[in-house]
């Protein structure tokens, strides 16, 4: 009984994602399950240990890069390409996670920031004649069909991310009820009395670093393996907030968040900007209101009102 | 002072601490034994938090040396400080506001019983620790069933300092200090904490810091007082009251039996 009460909001969760894929057309609903995977690892990052990162697009692109230069230059198999990307988002977690996990919360913020800046043009300037400057890696004809699942195409690359999202969901749910969880939230709040409790805050950190950011690679190494092809643009400046911004959309700390805010960040972006055009200034206004609304976000302020309409049902 | 002191557990040499041009702890000298249980006592700025704060490695001293058991624990952080067998409370309550009261138990029961590497902490859930015989015993000493699984920040002063002690001494830790811990506390719930405390004498070392010295008089069984940053006396509780430079200096009162009984009440 505890273990379907467990699932529960696993499936609930996924089943409306399900049935975005079945109203909406694939391209949106593919779309949708990677931002929501990139948003998770920002959301894990901002409510549960309390780091808020203007720099996720750095992590985003070393999946993105990692994964692209393996299927441009060396092999054809896209679930390797994923690999090189999770294991290259590894590395750089452990390489610059000992560094920025030391610094307070605002100065994270802009160290990733600077950090995503710095990526942006060692891609576009730097190693231009690795990763072709502006102009991207174009590999979507170099990879070669999967046996079982062939993530090449669209229809079984959806299966694939939704699958990938539900266990990575799964995954954060399962840290949020462990200690490892608990000392996570500890540390966001009182530091001083993590430590003389005998943990360690900068274990705890970059622990959640780590998984934060693997998560973000991943994302990553879907985006270039959906699109076919990966341009510094990944990482440009004015792409950096786009996860805080759904992550506060969503709902700060709530596991449903990083869902709902995909869901309608990127239902905006898409729908609104046909009607309406100027879809950022929209999305602008509408987070002002949720902040100055008591910064619960879309899934905060639905969740009571939903458990009201479903624990009465019950009764 | 007690007949029969233990081993050294603690000792300070010629610690100092400076902020700025003030000279907060001024060259301290002092020594704890094993299952002693003495308190720490000094007005207002006297340099009493600041010196339990260099004992428990909140901050490192400018000058001197801090040991625990004949080691030298100077630069040692605290998490270690914990491993050895130290645990501290804060003067002003600290707990994790966030977390539900059980679970701020159950962090602090992980730590000392269990494994507690990163990766055992990942491969735990929280929920499976909650019913646990030490922890459910200490809910019900502290009296904290009732809020047990509320959010810490719903949680009275008094309810909160309680909980707070609790997380240290379901910890079993060899050294107990605790800074200021009755402040803000009513009558009944000071009686309850000092009941609580006296069961742990004899097999735990206890050190207190108080401002009102009233409340632990009967509890101690040395006492040390501090003012400007020295120590000015040191032994038991009536000698040091007696002491004159404490009466001058602390309560600032000609010697005479009455105004000890007026600053002790």
């Amino acid at each position: 009984m505890n273990t379907f009460r467990w699932w529960r909001g696993i499936l609930l969760a996924f089943f409306l994602l399900a049935i975005i894929r079945v109203f909406l057309p694939l391209p949106f609903s593919n779309e949708i399950i990677i931002f929501s995977i990139y948003v998770m690892g920002c959301s894990f990052l901002l409510g549960r240990v309390g780091f808020i990162s203007f720099g996720q697009p750095a992590y985003l692109a070393t999946g993105a890069y990692a994964t692209a230069f393996y299927l441009f230059y060396f092999g054809a198999n896209p679930f390797i390409g994923i690999l090189i990307g999770v294991v290259a988002g590894l590395v750089m977690s452990l390489i610059v996670g000992p560094l920025f996990v030391r610094l307070r919360s605002d100065y994270f913020a802009l160290v990733n920031l600077a950090l995503a800046v710095i990526f942006y043009y060692t891609m576009q300037k730097v190693l231009a004649p690795i990763t072709q400057g502006d102009n991207g890696l174009w590999f979507l004809a170099n990879m070669t069909s999967t046996p079982i699942i062939d993530i090449t195409r669209p229809k079984e690359f959806f299966t694939f991310a939704f699958l990938a999202a539900l266990a990575i969901w799964a995954l954060f749910k399962y840290l949020n009820d462990t200690l490892y969880g608990a000392c996570a939230l500890a540390s966001k709040v009182n530091e001083d009395k993590v430590q003389f409790l005998g943990y360690s805050n900068f274990k705890i950190r970059f622990f959640g670093f780590i998984v934060a950011n693997v998560t973000t690679a991943f994302a990553g190494s879907l985006y270039a393996i959906y699109l076919g092809f990966v341009s510094p643009e990944i990482t440009s400046a004015h792409r950096c907030a786009d996860p805080v911004v759904v992550t506060i959309l969503g709902g700060v700390g709530t596991l449903y968040g990083p869902l709902v805010g995909a869901i309608a960040f990127t239902g905006m972006k898409d729908l609104i900007a046909g009607l309406i055009g100027n879809w950022e200034l929209f999305i602008g206004f509408l987070l002002v209101f949720i902040m100055l609304a008591g910064e619960k976000g879309i899934w905060g302020s639905l969740e009571p009102q939903l458990k009201k309409v479903f624990s009465g049902k019950r009764v | 002072m007690s007949t029969n002191l233990g081993a050294e557990i603690i000792k300070t040499v010629g610690v100092t601490k400076r902020f700025g041009e003030l000279v907060a702890v001024n060259k301290v000298d002092y020594l704890l034994h094993e299952n002693e249980v003495a308190g720490i006592i000094g007005a207002n700025g006297s340099g009493k938090t600041t010196f339990f704060n260099l004992v428990t490695g909140y901050f490192p001293p400018d000058e001197g040396t801090v040991y625990y058991k004949g080691e030298d624990i100077t630069g040692t952080p605290p998490e270690q400080r914990v491993a050895m067998g130290m645990m501290r409370t804060f003067q002003l309550t600290s707990t994790f506001d966030n977390l539900a009261v059980i679970d701020n138990l159950v962090l602090s029961y992980f730590r000392a019983y269990q494994k507690h590497s990163l990766f055992h902490l990942f491969t735990n859930t929280c929920k499976k620790h909650r019913k646990n015989e030490k922890i459910q015993a200490i809910v019900e000493t502290f009296e904290l069933q009732d809020v047990a699984d509320r959010e810490v920040r719903h949680l009275g002063l008094g309810e909160k300092r309680r909980l707070e002690i609790a997380m240290a001494i379901l910890a079993e830790p060899k050294v107990l200090l605790l800074d200021e811990p009755l402040a803000g506390l009513a009558e009944n719930e000071i009686k309850a904490v000092l009941s609580v405390l006296r069961r742990h004498i004899g097999t735990q070392t206890i050190l207190i810091v108080e401002h009102k010295i009233s409340h632990v008089e009967d509890f101690l069984q040395r006492l040390t007082v501090m003012h400007e940053g020295r120590v000015i006396a040191d032994g038991g509780y009536e000698e040091c009251l007696r002491d004159p430079e404490v009466r001058r200096s602390y309560w600032q009162i000609d010697v005479s039996e009455d105004g000890v009984e007026e600053a002790c009440s």
